[in-house]
């Protein structure tokens, strides 16, 4: 079976570690929560929701992971990551805020590693 | 941002001035709901998929995992509620997580017939990064930081409109000592 696309998911890894990054340096120099760091977060939501679009082109051309129901709620929460991190950084007037963000980059790269798990044709 | 800053470190900060520290969802609690609420959310998703699919593989396994996404959110709540009560809960439900990842971490190393898939805590955490481990530790620390303040700053643990029967008067006070001790951050 052909394979999802692996530019993709390896820029949301590249892109999710360095804004992890980022957002640790805003942490350190305490800063809070900026226009840049809500920026990058729209950037890895765009990619994270044409990930969801390729995964779901996948599905409709027939192909189907070991666990489907599992697929599915990741395509669902995958793309909440970024808008709740906003919402959440948002609000917290302190350096945390820019921590947080910190947390859904992170978190973005690591659900890239787990999509391969759960459906081995989405390459990394 | 005109709030007058009492801590050096902080005026002397580039960033704007941090609001005080009210509760235990602001500041680092903030970070720690955050990852709080994922777990809350990947193992409640993950105990669903199991029991719902395939119950009867690992029944302990997988109410092991429903128990965790339990304990998971009950300590997101109660850390993002924040008042004198949920704290009690949420050193509780923080305290049954590390018990909890201890104890079945260590059982599934020891049974592994009886964990053929994996949960949230089965060895040690090491499926999550050992995340599940750590999470309950800062957790009672934190805690334990907002117990502190209690017993020696009673006015500013709760915020306000919370039913506490601290004064006007002190919480005003209390604003310029939080943010004196936010300095501490």
């Amino acid at each position: 079976m052909s394979s999802v696309n692996g530019v993709v998911p390896t820029t949301i890894i590249v892109a999710g570690l360095a804004l992890a990054a980022y957002a640790l340096l805003m942490t350190a120099l305490n800063r809070r929560m900026d226009i840049g760091l809500l920026a990058a977060l729209g950037v890895l939501e765009i990619l994270l929701l044409v990930l969801v679009g390729l995964i779901v082109a996948k599905l409709a051309g027939g192909g189907r992971p070991a666990s489907l129901p599992t697929l599915i709620g990741y395509l669902i929460a995958m793309p909440l990551v970024p808008v709740a991190a906003a919402f959440w950084g948002l609000l917290e007037r302190s350096r945390w805020g820019s921590a947080v963000v910190a947390v859904a980059g992170l978190v973005a790269a690591v659900l890239m590693v787990r999509l391969h798990e759960i459906w081995p044709v989405i390459h990394v | 941002m005109s709030e007058p800053t009492a801590s050096p470190k902080q005026a002397a900060s580039p960033g704007p001035a941090a609001s005080p520290p009210d509760s235990t969802r602001t500041g680092p609690g903030r970070v720690l709901i955050a990852v709080y609420a994922l777990f809350a959310l990947s193992a409640s998703a993950r105990a669903a998929v199991q029991i719902a699919t395939k119950f009867s593989h690992a029944p302990v396994a997988y109410l092991l995992s429903a128990l965790a996404a339990v304990i998971y959110i009950l300590a997101t709540v109660t850390l993002a509620v924040g008042s004198p009560a949920a704290r009690r809960i949420a050193v509780l439900s923080c305290s049954v997580e590390l018990v909890g990842v201890l104890a079945v971490g260590t059982w599934s190393l020891a049974d592994r017939a009886t964990f053929p898939d994996a949960t949230v805590w089965s060895g040690y955490g090491s499926g999550y990064g050992y995340v599940p481990l750590v999470l309950p530790v800062l957790g009672l620390l934190w805690l334990r930081r907002w117990s502190k303040r209690a017993r020696t700053q009673p006015a500013i643990v709760t915020p306000a409109g919370d039913e506490d029967e601290a004064g006007e008067a002190a919480r005003s006070k209390s604003v310029l000592r939080a943010q004196v001790s936010f300095g501490r951050y």
